[in-house]
C-alpha cells in the first residue's frame, strides 16, 4: 500500500519556513549553473547556427582562422574564377568573395579598450550572404569609397560607431554610412571596401577567399584537390566547421565552468536539502511510527519521503528558471582569445537550458532525500511511537 | 564554559546535521575564494607592473606590426635608455591544441630590462650566445617536460618556416627561469629575434616588429616620452600608441568584457544559498532545542546566556565550515594554478582574498544565528517546556 502523496505535499506546507529556505537555496544553485549554461548556449549558437554548408571558406594551408591567413591578390583571383565547383550569379560571374580581416582596437563606450572586427569585403559578398545580412539603418557603403558599415551590436558599444560618424584606421578617415544587421557574428564587425581598407592599412594581401558551392558539389574530393594543388594551395573548410573551429576553446571553457559550478553547488544543495529532509523526518518520527504501526511497509514510506524530496527540487528547479529567466536576451561581450576579438551575444535561455536545470534540480532532490528517507524507513514502530 | 559545553553537545546531537551544513560550507567557501582568486589574478596583472617599463604598439590593431626602423628612432628620444623589440610568434608544439606565448626579443635588453626574469637551470650567457638559444618558464618545462639541453620544434602558425609549414622552427633550451614578481609569467619562452629577422630575410619575407618595450631614464618624465614617441609617428608609416606596462595589460583585462561581472555575481549566487543552508540548519536547531531552552530559563539562565548559546552555535558551525573551506582553497591553489594556466597566467591567493573569506564565514555565522538566538532567548520558560523534548 503507498503512501497519500498528499501526505507528503501537506507536510511540506506545514513546515513553510524550511521549504522556503531549502527551495530557494536550490533555486539560486539552479539559476547560477541556468545562467552559465544560456551564456555558452548564446555563445555556440551564434556561430554553428549561422555557419553555412554550401560555403567555402579558403585559407592558406596551415592557418588556424582568417587572422592568420593570407593570399596574394593575383593567388586570390586565381580561386576566385577558376573552379567549376563555385556557383554563378546570373550574370555568369562566379560568386566568390575576397576579403580582409583585422582586429582593430576601439574604445568602448563605458571604458577600456576591445578589439574589433573590420572586414573588408567585395561586392560578391553581398550577394552570397543576400539572406543573412541586411542594412537597417542609412545605407550600404559605396564601392571604392571610404565608408563603413557598423554591425548592430557595436553601435551601441563602441565609440564613433554611429551613422554620421568617423572611423580613423591608421590615418585614413572613414565614414559610417549604415547600420548592418545579422544574426551571426557579422554584427560584431565593420565593414567596407576591401581594396580601401587594404590601401589604409598598407597591407597587400587577402586575408580568405569566400564562395558558394553549387549544389551537390563533392566537398571532401574539392578539399583535397586544392590542398595539393601547384599553383594555389590552399586550406578549405566548410563556413559551419571554419565557425564552430573559431569558438571551441571559449566554448569549452564555458561548458567546463558550468559542470564545475553543477558539481560544486549541486554538493552544497545536496548536504542542504538532505538536512531539511532530517529535520522534516526527526520532527515526525511519531506520525513515522503510527504509519508504521498502521501497517505501510518501510518501503512505500521510503518512496514517500523521496517523492517530498524530490518536489523540494522541483519547485526548487522552477523557481531557479524563474531566476534565470529575465537574463534570457540580455546582450554581453567578451573576448574570443583564439581570435583576439571581442564578440557580442546574448543569453539565451533555451528550453535545453529549463530541462537541463530542472533535471538537475531533481537530481539534487533526489540524492538529498536519499538518505533521510532511507532512515525513515528503517525506524522501528515501536520506538518511534514511543517518542512524543 | 559550560555554556560552551552545551553549545558543542548541541551541535554534536546531531553530528549528521552538522557534518553536512560544515561540509556545504566548506564546498562554498571554496568555490567563493576560487572564483575571487580568478579575478584578482586578472587584476593583479594590471597591478604588479613595473613603472619604468613603456610599450610601443601599433594603434590601429594588435595584429599590426611596426616598421623595423622604430626601436632605433624611439632609443635617440630623450629619457629612453633602451627599446627592445618583441615579436609574438603564435606558434604551437606537435598539434594547434598544444600552444603557449613565445616572443622573439633581443635577448640581452631583455636580461636587463626584466630584472624579474630568475634563471634557475643552465646559464644565462648561453642564451646570449647561442642563435638558436632559447629560455623557458617552468610552469611550461613542467607542462612538457622540456630539459635544459633540448631541441624544441614548434610549428609556426603565424609565421610559417620559409622551408614550408610543415618545417617547424627549431629551438635549443638553454635556461629555465622562475618569475621573481607577477610581471612576468612562467608559461612564456623566450628566444632571439636575430633568429627570426634572419630566417625570414634569407627567404625574403618582409620583416617588421609587433610590439617595441621601452626602459626609461630614472627620472626621466614618462608622460613626456610617451608623448614624444607617439607625436614622431603621428603621420605615419604606422601610428604607434604608447602606454606604461600597467595599461598595457590593463587592456588585456579590459578585453575580458563583462567576464568579472559574471564571476561576482555567480559568488553572489554561491553567497545566497549557502547563506540560506545556515538560516535553515540553525531555525531547524533552535526548533528542536525549545524544551531545552525551558529547562535552561528555569534553572535560572537569563535571555543573555540563550542568545549566547544559540548564536555561539552558528558562529562555531560556519567558522569550522569556512576555516576549512579557506584551508582547501589554499591547498588546491598549485592544482588550479597548473589548470588554468592557458588563460590565466597568476593564480594566486592574495591575503585580501583569505581576509574576505574569513569575513563572509563570520558574516554567514551571525546573520543565521542572531534570529534564531532572538526567538530562543525570548522563550517564555512555561510554553517552551510544554514542546516535545
Amino acid at each position: 500500500m503507498m503512501v497519500p502523496i498528499s501526505y507528503n505535499l501537506r507536510s511540506l506546507w506545514v513546515r513553510k519556513s524550511a521549504t522556503l529556505l531549502t527551495v530557494f537555496g536550490i533555486g539560486a544553485t539552479v539559476a547560477v549553473v541556468a545562467g552559465v549554461l544560456a551564456l555558452q548556449q548564446g555563445f555556440e549558437r551564434l556561430y554553428s547556427e549561422n555557419g553555412r554548408e554550401d560555403l567555402a571558406v579558403f585559407l592558406r594551408p596551415g592557418a588556424t582562422n582568417e587572422g592568420d591567413s593570407q593570399f596574394r591578390r593575383e593567388q586570390a583571383e586565381i580561386l576566385q574564377k577558376s573552379l567549376p565547383e563555385i556557383a554563378q550569379n546570373e550574370q555568369g560571374e562566379p560568386l566568390a568573395s575576397q576579403e580582409c580581416f583585422l582586429a582593430v582596437r576601439r574604445y568602448k563606450l563605458d571604458g577600456g579598450e576591445t578589439n574589433v572586427p573590420i572586414r573588408g569585403v567585395q561586392q560578391q559578398t553581398f550577394e552570397i550572404r543576400a539572406g543573412e545580412v541586411s542594412v537597417t539603418e542609412g545605407r550600404t557603403f559605396t564601392p571604392g569609397s571610404d565608408e563603413v558599415i557598423v554591425g548592430e551590436k557595436l553601435a551601441g558599444r563602441i565609440r564613433g560607431a554611429a551613422v554620421g560618424e568617423v572611423i580613423v584606421l591608421n590615418t585614413t578617415p572613414f565614414q559610417v554610412v549604415g547600420i548592418l544587421a545579422s544574426d551571426g557574428p557579422f554584427a560584431s564587425e565593420i565593414w567596407g571596401d576591401l581594396d580601401r581598407m587594404l590601401e589604409a592599412l598598407e597591407r597587400p594581401n587577402a586575408n580568405r577567399v569566400i564562395a558558394q558551392l553549387k549544389d551537390g558539389t563533392d566537398f571532401t574530393a574539392l578539399t583535397a584537390r586544392i590542398e595539393s594543388d601547384k599553383q594555389v594551395p590552399a586550406k578549405l573548410l566548410t563556413e559551419r566547421e571554419y565557425l564552430t573551429g573559431q569558438t571551441e576553446i571559449l566554448s569549452m571553457i564555458l561548458r567546463f565552468l558550468g559542470v564545475f559550478l553543477g558539481a560544486i553547488m549541486g554538493i552544497a544543495a545536496v548536504f542542504t536539502a538532505t538536512n531539511t529532509m532530517l529535520s522534516a523526518i526527526a520532527s515526525r518520527t511519531r506520525e513515522i511510527g503510527i504509519l508504521l504501526a498502521s501497517g505501510f511497509r518501510p518501503f512505500p514510506i521510503f518512496l514517500s519521503f523521496v517523492f517530498e524530496s524530490l518536489v523540494l527540487g522541483l519547485i526548487g528547479g522552477l523557481v531557479g528558471c524563474l531566476m534565470v529567466l529575465p537574463i534570457n536576451g540580455i546582450e554581453t561581450g567578451t573576448t574570443n582569445f583564439q581570435t583576439f576579438t571581442e564578440v557580442a551575444f546574448a543569453f539565451r535561455v533555451t528550453p535545453y537550458v529549463l530541462t537541463r536545470a530542472v533535471l538537475f534540480a531533481l537530481v539534487l532532490g533526489l540524492i538529498g532525500g536519499a538518505l533521510p528517507a532511507l532512515l525513515a524507513s528503517r525506524l522501528s514502530p515501536t520506538e518511534a511511537l514511543r517518542r512524543v | 564554559m559550560d555554556l560552551f559545553r552545551l553549545v558543542w553537545r548541541n551541535l554534536s546531537r546531531h553530528w549528521l546535521r552538522s557534518f553536512l551544513t560544515v561540509a556545504s560550507l566548506v564546498v562554498a567557501l571554496f568555490l567563493l575564494l576560487t572564483l575571487r582568486t580568478f579575478l584578482t589574478g586578472l587584476e593583479s596583472a594590471t597591478a604588479a607592473a613595473r613603472s619604468d617599463r613603456l610599450w610601443v604598439q601599433s594603434a590601429v590593431s594588435l595584429f599590426v606590426q611596426l616598421p623595423l626602423n622604430y626601436p632605433e628612432k624611439i632609443e635617440a628620444v630623450e629619457g629612453v635608455e633602451q627599446a627592445c623589440k618583441w615579436q609574438w610568434f603564435g606558434g604551437y608544439y606537435q598539434d594547434p591544441n598544444k600552444f603557449f606565448a613565445q616572443f622573439a626579443v633581443e635577448p640581452k635588453k631583455l636580461l636587463e630590462m626584466y630584472p624579474e626574469v630568475n634563471i634557475i637551470e643552465g646559464s644565462a650567457d648561453d642564451f646570449l650566445t647561442g642563435r638558436q638559444s632559447a629560455i623557458i618558464g617552468r610552469a611550461l618545462a613542467d607542462k612538457f617536460d622540456w630539459k635544459v639541453g633540448e631541441r624544441v620544434p614548434l610549428t609556426g602558425a603565424l609565421f610559417p618556416h620559409p622551408d614550408g609549414i610543415d618545417t617547424p622552427w627549431e629551438f635549443d633550451i638553454v635556461g629555465i627561469y622562475v618569475p621573481t614578481k607577477s610581471t612576468l609569467d612562467s608559461n612564456t619562452m623566450f628566444f632571439h629575434w636575430d633568429l627570426f629577422q634572419e630566417t625570414r630575410e634569407q627567404a625574403g619575407m618582409d620583416v617588421n616588429v609587433g610590439a617595441i618595450v621601452v626602459k626609461t631614464e630614472g627620472g626621466a618624465n614618462q608622460t613626456a616620452v610617451m608623448r614624444t614617441i607617439d607625436e614622431m609617428f603621428e603621420n605615419g608609416p604606422q601610428r604607434v600608441q604608447t602606454t606604461t606596462e600597467a595599461e598595457f595589460n590593463a587592456q588585456f583585462v579590459s578585453m575580458f568584457g563583462n567576464v568579472p561581472f559574471f564571476v561576482n555575481t555567480i559568488g553572489m549566487g554561491v553567497l545566497f544559498a549557502i547563506l540560506l543552508a545556515c538560516v535553515n540548519t540553525m531555525l531547524m536547531a533552535a526548533r528542536e532545542q525549545v524544551h531545552d531552552v525551558g529547562i535552561l530559563k528555569s534553572l535560572g539562565f537569563g535571555n543573555g546566556s540563550i542568545f549566547t548559546v544559540m548564536l555561539t552555535q552558528s558562529l562555531l558551525l560556519c567558522g569550522l565550515g569556512g576555516g576549512l573551506g579557506i584551508l582547501l582553497a589554499l591547498a588546491t591553489e598549485s592544482a588550479f594554478g597548473d589548470l588554468t594556466a592557458t588563460f590565466l597566467p597568476i593564480y594566486n591567493i592574495v591575503p585580501d582574498t583569505v581576509m574576505l573569506g574569513v569575513g563572509i564565514t563570520l558574516a554567514v555565522g551571525l546573520i543565521a544565528g542572531l534570529y534564531p538566538a532572538w526567538r530562543s532567548s525570548r522563550l517564555e520558560p512555561v510554553n517552551a517546556l510544554k514542546a516535545g523534548a
